[in-house]
């Protein structure tokens, strides 16, 4: 067998497999296995085979094929539509549980304003059922393929709503979970046949050892059906979209929706008009967001993005912005949102940025419903990362922020990634209980060595954040990495290692690199 | 012609986003009918994707993987239609049909596609010039002498071999109504061969150029400068495929824009009420693949950079209102849309040779879109392709539907 080709499982194990679930919902064919071993651009080094490629299609079925991989040490990784790294197998004798079949809206509760998903979902299939209902729930920004179920319980994203709503993963409620051992556990109000409205208690919470920061990635078994909680939406029920691709307007109705883009002179004063705007409880989005990020989303080609990021347009608009997404239920509610913000911005120092920026945002408002275009930073040459990725108190992530140059110039310097030292976000949580941080860096792959880039700048960020203290860096899945955070939060690796031993005493489910 | 190196960076730049198997956000409507490929929503495995199939012809072009029974079924099974390159073009710089294409020509060349049927194909043009291996003499039998042609027009109405053999209906209609709008056109006679597009979207690239040379010479020494065709597959071959064998030097319109056009200049009247509730299908190759390709050679340069700068085919000037105009434009005709339109439209499962060779899942496809369209309360499904045609009549009769398809050239015609 050549490179990359797969040990096949052994024939008797794959029948049991196939015994589960199927002939049709198993392949040990190499080209289906090739779909589950292609480096991804944040992929360190190229994924091991997986030995097969298996669609449950019902929780028993999950449950049957996690009691065969404990049985034989086969390590599992659950995952829909694979686009991180972790849903990749970092080692040989690994299936992969293709969670796609599992695709079932159970129930969507209008009253007390929750949904119940399986983890096929996709964010694309779900947010216009709810949209339909006047409800909402926050989109991880992971394209519209992305697995709500994902996004919610095991690998939280990111949202542009953070600030009204949360970060993704506190909307879970109930949920159904098969332990790394085969065990099927109900957690919340569910245990007690409850209904799904609540995820904690009576007794232990658990849902913190599934959603933790950002959540197991597959590390912890198997969750197989949730409950997500629901806000009320304001917007239309049904996306206004108008177009062909890739050049879409989607506009809201200006009388209840409005969107400002601000620039300050300092990252003080975005920090202080952030804070001040929460005060008020004004606002539907709120955040500093990335500035070249930005302009790879408003064009439609990476030569068009080269054009506009060479006029410096972008960099010099949008170095310190802060966008405000006011949505109302009457004009007279907005006129009152708007004149509270701009007693904020007169009083902070900010100004309008040019109305042609603010124009590409009004016309996309789905840049706030969806986010299907992130997947623009792609572009450049392919090699783009997150950093940082961790939150903490406004006024300490904007410490962080102030801290990027003196790791990042030297990358900038040697040409290494793209100059762009503001492509970074800021996002309140809740109004501003605390914030979010986010750094996309991008680099060429054209460029010698340029695997080695994305580990010596997040070696760099996290001697940073070492030296001063700060909580600025989500702790990464990677022993090594784990290791050298730990100290800076509470030494929660070595929890987090006692609890694998626990539940995962056969080290099948997803094992760390 | 490009060979699987030319789409190295495609290959390298997937990062399994998901985006070629599903809706694209602003387009998003609800929980069914949100998969746009028809390989994915059948069988699920991601192998079955543009993604899978791009990983798949790295691995082949690296050498990672061999050719192991069920590949070339595998790769086969993809009816082509684009959806997956048009969702991905939507946020990325890549080719993914492009690289299935040269996947499929690849496995041509090294002996090991396409599937036996699609040999059929290429046997039949060789011989009769059109791909069933009906007589070349008998592709103008449904001309009738009543039609007015104008031997020294410089339109020419290509007929295509679907329409020619199985539908003459809707070459008797176009016919009709090109001659109703007082078009001057003639039609190439023995001179038409097959435009190419079964040899080219299974990879046999080499007949089908012979093809390309073919038709491009008849063209010219009839001096033609418009070609009009009522086929989706013929107008996307003759835009996305001869341009990277030879210039064009025609204008090529399909029916639909010339009625449109007609009726903007008055030349058309609509006036009979036809009184239906209709949705219309777009076909791929008349939509999300209809644009002209603008060969590139060049350089990838430094985080992306096209050099020279690229013309992209990304869907956006499809033909996707010349048919709904004129379906406006009929009186009596209430057009509904269906959840997944214009360059999201699900495919109809002809494409790509598959028919032929997997007819089941022809079947399946064609049967979901006829699902999808019932959904809308329409009671006509309305498209402006043979291949579709042949495909929605196999699934309603199949499945004991009782709504019915149309060719929109013959609402058209009953319009008038």
């Amino acid at each position: 067998m050549g490179k990359g080709i797969a040990m096949r499982l052994p024939k008797h194990i794959y029948k049991e497999f196939e015994n589960v679930v199927g002939p049709e919902y198993i392949s040990d064919r190499e080209y289906i296995l090739a779909a589950h071993r292609h480096p991804t651009t944040m992929s360190m080094r190229k994924p091991a085979s997986p030995d097969a490629v298996i669609l449950p299609g019902s929780t028993e079925e999950v449950q049957a094929i996690v009691r065969i991989c404990n049985r034989y040490s086969i390590k599992f990784i659950p995952t829909v539509s694979s686009c991180i790294a972790m849903a990749l197998p970092n080692q040989p004798e690994t299936v992969i549980l293709h969670m796609k079949r599992m695709n079932k809206i159970h129930e969507i509760n209008e009253e007390d304003r929750y949904a119940i998903i399986e983890p096929g979902v996709r964010h694309c299939q779900l947010k216009p059922e709810v949209m339909k209902r006047g409800l909402s729930y926050p989109v991880a920004a992971v394209g519209t393929g992305g697995s709500v179920l994902t996004s919610i319980a095991t690998a939280s994203g990111e949202n542009h709503v953070h600030y009204s709503s949360s970060k993704t993963n506190r909307y879970l409620l109930g949920f159904e979970w098969i332990l790394p051992t085969g065990e099927l556990l109900r957690v919340g109000s569910l245990a007690n046949e409850a209904g799904w409205f609540c995820p904690d208690g009576p007794g232990p919470s658990l849902r913190g050892l599934v959603k933790g920061y950002v959540g197991h990635y597959g590390g912890l078994g198997v969750v197989t059906k949730i409950a997500l909680g629901l806000d009320t939406w304001k917007g239309p029920e049904v996306m206004p979209t108008e177009g062909h691709s890739p050049s879409y307007k989607v506009r809201f109705a200006q009388d209840r929706h409005k969107l400002f883009i601000f620039k300050f002179p300092t990252l003080d004063k975005v920090r202080d008009a952030m804070i001040e705007i929460g005060r008020a409880e004004i606002g539907y989005a709120v955040l500093k967001y990335f500035n070249a990020t930005a302009a790879l989303m408003a064009t439609e080609s990476a030569n068009d993005f080269w054009e506009l990021w060479n006029s410096g347009l972008f960099q010099k608009e949008l170095a310190r912005p802060l966008y405000v997404y006011l949505a109302t239920w009457s004009s007279e509610e907005l006129a009152y949102e708007e004149s509270v913000l701009w007693d904020i911005i007169n009083e902070t120092g900010g100004e309008r940025v040019k109305e042609s920026i603010r124009l590409i945002y009004e016309d996309n408002m789905d840049f706030f419903v969806v986010v299907g275009t992130l997947q623009r930073v792609l572009r450049l040459g392919c090699g783009w990362a997150p950093n940082k990725l961790s939150a903490d108190s406004i006024p300490h992530i904007f410490k962080v922020a102030k801290a990027i140059p003196e790791f990042m110039d030297e990358f900038i310097e040697k040409g290494l990634v793209l100059n762009a030292p503001d492509n970074f976000m800021i996002i309140p949580w809740e109004y501003g209980h605390l914030a979010h941080i986010e750094q996309l860096y991008l680099w060429d792959q054209n460029i010698d060595e340029f695997g080695k880039i994305p580990m010596v700048f997040m070696q760099r960020s996290l001697e940073t954040d070492i030296r001063h203290g700060h909580h600025a860096t989500m702790p990464p899945r990677y022993k090594t990495m784990m290791e050298k955070l730990g100290p800076l939060y509470s030494n929660y690796h070595v929890w987090a290692t006692k609890i694998k031993e626990a539940f995962d005493p056969n080290m099948v489910s997803n094992p760390l690199p | 012609m490009d060979t699987l190196k030319d789409y190295v960076y495609t290959m390298e730049s997937c990062n399994h986003c998901g985006q070629c198997k599903w809706i694209l956000g602003p387009k998003m409507k609800g929980w069914k009918y949100a998969e746009v490929c028809p390989i994915h929503a059948r069988y699920h495995f991601d192998a079955y994707s543009g993604q899978g199939l791009i990983n798949i012809a790295q691995e082949l072009l690296e050498g990672e993987l061999k050719y192991e029974d069920g590949l070339i079924e595998h790769i086969y099974t993809c009816t082509t239609c684009g959806a997956c390159d048009i969702n991905c073009k939507s946020i990325r710089d890549m080719e993914v049909l492009d690289t299935i294409l040269v996947l499929r020509a690849k496995c041509v060349e090294d002996g090991r596609g396409p599937m036996p049927e699609h040999k059929e194909f290429a046997r039949h043009v060789e011989s009769s010039h059109n791909i069933y291996g009906r007589a070349h003499n008998e592709r103008f039998k449904w001309l009738s002498k009543d039609v007015r042609l104008s031997e020294g027009a410089r339109v020419a109405y290509f007929v295509g071999c679907n329409t020619s053999y199985f539908y003459p209906d809707i070459a008797r209609n176009t016919v009709k109504i090109l001659n109703a709008g007082g078009m001057e056109f003639k039609v190439m006679h023995s001179e038409e061969y097959c435009c190419g597009a079964p040899l080219w979207r299974t990879g046999q690239i080499e007949a089908a150029m012979k093809l390309v040379e073919h038709n491009l010479e008849a063209f010219k020494g009839q001096g033609i400068k418009t070609v009009i065709t009522s086929c989706a597959e013929c107008y996307g071959t003759f835009r996305g495929f001869y341009p990277r064998i030879a210039e064009l030097n025609f204008e090529v319109l399909h029916i639909t824009e010339v009625i449109q056009g007609m009726l903007k200049d008055g030349k058309l009247k609509l006036s009979k009420n036809l009184n239906m509730k209709v949705t219309y299908h777009d076909p791929c190759l008349l939509g999300r693949l209809s644009e002209l390709y603008v060969p590139w050679k060049g350089e990838i340069k430094a985080f992306g950079y096209h050099e020279p700068p690229k013309q992209w085919r990304r869907g956006t000037n499809g033909v996707y209102e010349a048919p709904r105009d004129v379906l406006r434009a009929i009186p009596g005709i209430e057009l509904v849309e269906m959840t997944r339109n214009e360059e999201n439209a699900f495919c109809c499962g002809a494409g790509g040779g598959v028919p032929v060779a997997f007819p089941n899942f022809a079947l399946w496809t064609a049967s979901e879109r006829v699902d999808e369209a019932k959904s809308t309360g329409a009671e006509v499904i309305v498209s402006c392709c043979p291949f579709c045609e042949s495909n929605f009549k196999q699934a309603i009769n199949a499945n004991r539907d009782t709504i019915r398809y149309h060719d929109l050239t013959e609402l058209v015609l009953k319009a008038l």
